[in-house]
């Protein structure tokens, strides 16, 4: 059924810094492009399901940890999950899961890693509330074969 | 052959227009009237010398009428048993839409649908076609915009009986009810459910609007079996409604009223509602209004300590309304 919902995956431009974000599905490989590839900022818009901008918050969420998605393969070994981004709400503290899109700064997500890393307890607290598994410095290994491939992380 | 017209004007209200002929009520006579030249002469607006805005005019003139249904107008009687329209009496209120463009660059024009009424019926289909909720809050604030009360009935209720759209249907209903308009769910099979729109319907003068498809035909025979009034499957193909009805008309009810059933619309503009009035016509931001942290010039969107943001992040307003709000401001 129909509601309300309509296409808004457009150009945009960063509320964080000021960028111009391309939204094509071609350049960043993600249907709904939901933050700055360069300065990984997002914005709280999105309410009960991804695009559906139905959330009247609007503020910006930064980014604070990593973590896996769930692996769809019942026989994959527990790590093999695509990386994610969490972002938080800097109004509301509400926590959202993003994917990564292909033209995100790498070094931008690691960067994010090593101080997610460092949480809070306010945070590690909504963290299991969420049934959410930050990714820690145990899982730096992990992280950088996600992100640069196993031959490179071997060298 | 000439016809002889008597002097004595009498009043009646416009019960059926097609182009150029309007049937007026009057006791419980039926005459087929004309609009007399006066009345065009005084509906014109004044020209401008601007060869665009003349242009524009003459366009304008040729789709808009001075008469609407439900006018109550002054007439006088040709011995041909037809009549003769000089003048449109004042309106208590009316519903007017912004026209669909008559052609590619014109611009838009009033397009009152109906006056002196005193409420209106905005009629959904549970599905075939599928509920547009954005349409119905256009008609809607339309409504809020001129004072008149709204009734929302869905139809084809037993379409989705037991399917996955009956719960969203539930959902969408509830978000209406709780701001407090009525809604009837129907279906032209029930016979309960009729009895109930009869009597919200009694005493009153109501205008049915909708998409072609939705059943406002078929609604109209169920609630007055006899009117006889031409109905169509939506096309299964595409899931459209065929545009049957093709002209405005009022149905006087049996329980005393009427009811105006309009050809189905595939889009509905907003006349005159500037974006500054928009938030006052949905109720239930109304009483926050003025409470942001830049008062009235607050644009409710991006605006920090805006009140109405956040009342629908404290849940008191559905965030698909606020959409709606804010997708409306925007196409205006």
């Amino acid at each position: 059924m129909r509601t309300y919902f309509e296409n808004k995956n457009v150009d945009f431009t960063c509320k964080h810094c000021g960028r111009i974000v391309p939204a094509q599905t071609a350049e960043s490989g993600v249907v709904n492009r939901n933050h700055c590839p360069t300065c990984l900022h997002s914005r709280h818009v999105d309410l009960f399901t991804p695009g559906d901008w139905l959330c009247a918050c609007k503020a910006i969420m930064v980014p604070v940890g990593l973590t896996l998605k769930r692996c769809r393969d019942k026989y994959a070994a527990e790590c093999q999950g695509e990386l994610m981004l969490i972002h938080r709400c800097m109004n509301c503290g509400a926590l959202s899961i993003n994917r990564i899109a292909a033209d995100d700064d790498t070094s931008q997500i690691l960067n994010v890693f090593k101080v997610g890393s460092k949480w809070n307890t306010q945070l590690e607290i909504i963290y299991q509330q969420m049934r959410i598994i930050p990714l820690d410095k145990s899982d730096i290994h992990l992280v950088e074969t996600q992100l640069y491939g196993r031959t490179s992380c071997c060298r | 052959m000439q016809t002889q017209t008597t002097d004595a004007k009498i009043i009646g209200v416009v019960y059926k227009k097609t182009l150029g002929h309007y049937d007026v009520h009057h006791g419980d006579k039926i005459t087929p009237c004309a609009l007399s030249s006066k009345l065009w002469k005084d509906f014109k607006p004044s020209k401008d010398s601007g060869k665009t805005h003349e242009h524009r005019q003459n366009v304008t003139e040729k789709h808009m009428d001075p008469v609407a249904i439900g006018d109550r107008v002054r007439f006088t009687l040709a011995g041909d048993g037809s009549g003769m329209i000089w003048n449109v009496l004042p309106r208590r209120n009316y519903l007017a839409r912004a026209s669909a463009k008559p052609m590619p660059g014109a611009h838009a024009f009033e397009q009152i649908i109906a006056a002196n009424l005193d409420q209106v019926i905005p009629v959904f289909a549970a599905a075939d076609p599928e509920p547009k909720w954005h349409l119905l809050d256009r008609y809607l604030v339309t409504a809020e915009y001129y004072n008149l009360p709204s009734l929302i009935i869905i139809t084809k209720t037993d379409l989705v009986r037991g399917s996955r759209s009956e719960k969203e249907l539930s959902t969408a209903v509830q978000r209406y009810r709780t701001i407090g308009y009525p809604v009837i769910l129907t279906s032209a099979l029930e016979n309960k459910v009729i009895f109930a729109t009869r009597e919200a319907l009694a005493g009153r003068t109501s205008v049915l609007m909708g998409k072609s498809g939705v059943g406002k035909s078929t609604l109209l025979n169920a609630l007055e079996p006899g009117l006889g009034v031409r109905v169509q499957a939506v096309n299964q193909t595409t899931g459209k409604g065929r545009h049957t009805t093709t002209h405005l008309e009022m149905f006087q009810l049996a329980s005393g009223g009427g009811l105006i059933g309009t050809p189905g619309v595939r889009e509905f503009g907003l006349w005159e509602v500037s974006p500054k009035d928009i938030a006052y016509c949905y109720p239930e931001m109304q009483p926050y209004i003025g409470q942001c942290k830049f008062g009235m010039s607050c644009q409710h969107n991006d605006e920090p300590g805006c009140a109405i943001r956040q009342v629908v992040m404290d849940g008191k307003i559905s965030p698909y309304r606020y959409q709606s709000y804010l997708r409306l401001k925007a196409d205006l």
